[in-house]
């Protein structure tokens, strides 16, 4: 695929308007990781055809579909006698994780200008799938030059396959932060470029790579979440 | 890069020729984002006001595309449990708040159709219209709205490449599902969208 800005002008319009499919629309997405040009485009067309949906009636859903929300969202906020003991379990770490958020909040507001020499925000945020409630990592901050990513609803990647951890810049290739096992915590220290990088874009992604990582240094395998961190 | 290289919507009257509706719409947008910045902190309250507020705009817009209740249904709880995930990842070069939300519900609208394979309904449906030689009453309010929407830019397009569009964008159709509805060649189609979308694009730069 030739990278010329008539292409991806042209693609990205495609990609928006839901005509790029299967294999096209993959590889695309590998290139808007890659370019905030192509992001800015894909924006661009987002804005430009939502206008679009103006036109489209409105129609309120059924009071079930907020009720499904908030019992995919806050499984032990309902009334079910017989909640899923997965989701029970995760219950408390989500209440420690906002008690943690309220903590980090409270250091900071308490001491403003005790942030020392590096950058004064935590990166906080959750790496989701559309299609399952929890979120699959939470992804945190440890100290100033350590990442950590702690599975949620997270699964083993396919037989002989690993993901694969990336920062995104604004501009420019992605540069890996290791390969991830699925199993426990995962955590990576940052090289000052992937601490600068990561500083200015926020933004991580995954791909599935052959076992072991990209044989390439950039990602060759689907691109299966891009996240975007903010400030805690 | 923060800086968006196109104006924000509604900023100028030639966008919206309704002027009554350019600080409504403003207002509005204005409050969603603030209900979105409370949402990025994990405000409960403030989730179910954004709910009660677009949520009819976004399951409209669901289901005029699926044209199926329960999948515009579980479209509407996607979108909602990712904006919930999500809603820091909200930024100005995205559009205004409600724009971003309802590409959220629209795309997995169109993630689920696909998954599903259950277009051949909605798409029989549209054939009979275009067999007809005319669009349904919806489909005409709908043109006429978007041509609107897009400053008249959708007028300067041929028919073909004005209708693949506008099937595209409101039904998910996908190439191969156009051509088969349009009787034409997978390849004229493509061409058409792209063409159109080309042209569309001159236009509004202009």
């Amino acid at each position: 695929m030739k990278k010329t800005p008539e292409r991806f002008e042209s693609l990205a319009a495609e990609y928006v308007l839901g005509s790029l499919t299967g294999r096209a629309r993959q590889r695309f997405e590998r290139w808007m990781m890659q370019s905030v040009q192509v992001r800015q485009e894909v924006w661009f067309w987002e804005e430009r055809l939502g206008q679009l949906t103006r036109a489209v009636p409105s129609v309120s859903p059924a009071a079930s579909v907020w009720a499904n929300i908030e019992r995919r969202l806050w499984p032990t906020a309902g009334e079910t006698p017989h909640a899923h003991p997965r989701m029970r379990w995760l219950w408390p770490s989500w209440s420690l994780l906002a008690s943690a958020a309220a903590l980090v909040l409270a250091v900071i507001v308490a001491f403003p200008h005790q942030t020392g020499t590096g950058r004064d925000v935590q990166l906080t945020g959750a790496v989701v799938q559309a299609d399952v409630s929890d979120p699959l990592w939470l992804v945190s901050e440890a100290g100033s030059n350590r990442l950590r990513l702690r599975p949620v609803a997270a699964v083993d990647a396919e037989q002989g396959r690993d993901y694969e951890l990336w920062v995104v810049p604004g501009d420019g290739s992605p540069l890996s932060l290791g390969v991830m096992a699925v199993g426990g915590v995962y955590e990576v220290t940052l090289s000052e470029d992937a601490r600068r990088l990561l500083a200015s874009s926020r933004t991580l992604a995954i791909s599935l790579e052959p076992r072991g990582g990209s044989p390439t240094g950039v990602p060759t395998g689907p691109v299966l979440h891009i996240t975007r961190l903010y400030e805690m | 890069m923060q800086l968006s290289r196109h104006p924000p919507r509604n900023c100028s009257g030639a966008l919206d020729n309704t002027g009554q509706n350019m600080t409504v719409d403003e207002s509005e947008q204005k409050e969603l984002l603030n209900l979105l910045l409370a949402v990025a902190q994990h405000d409960r309250e403030a989730f179910r006001q954004l709910y009660q507020r677009v949520s009819a705009r976004m399951f409209g817009l669901c289901y005029k595309l699926s044209a199926q209740q329960d999948l515009a249904e579980e479209a509407l709880q996607d979108a909602f449990v990712q904006i919930w995930h999500n809603a820091g990842e909200y930024h100005g070069d995205r559009g205004a708040p409600l724009g971003w939300m309802l590409t959220i519900a629209r795309y997995r609208t169109l993630d689920l159709i696909r998954a599903r394979r259950s277009l051949r309904s909605a798409g029989d449906d549209m054939l009979k219209h275009l067999e007809d030689g005319r669009w349904g009453p919806l489909e005409t309010r709908l043109q006429q709205a978007g041509a609107t929407a897009l400053t008249g830019c959708l007028e300067e397009l041929s028919d073909t490449q004005r209708d693949t569009i506008l099937l595209s964008y409101y039904r998910g159709m996908t190439h191969d599902e156009l051509a088969q509805t349009l009787a034409s060649p997978v390849g004229t189609v493509k061409s058409w969208i792209r063409r159109g979308l080309m042209a569309l694009k001159r236009c509004l730069e202009r």
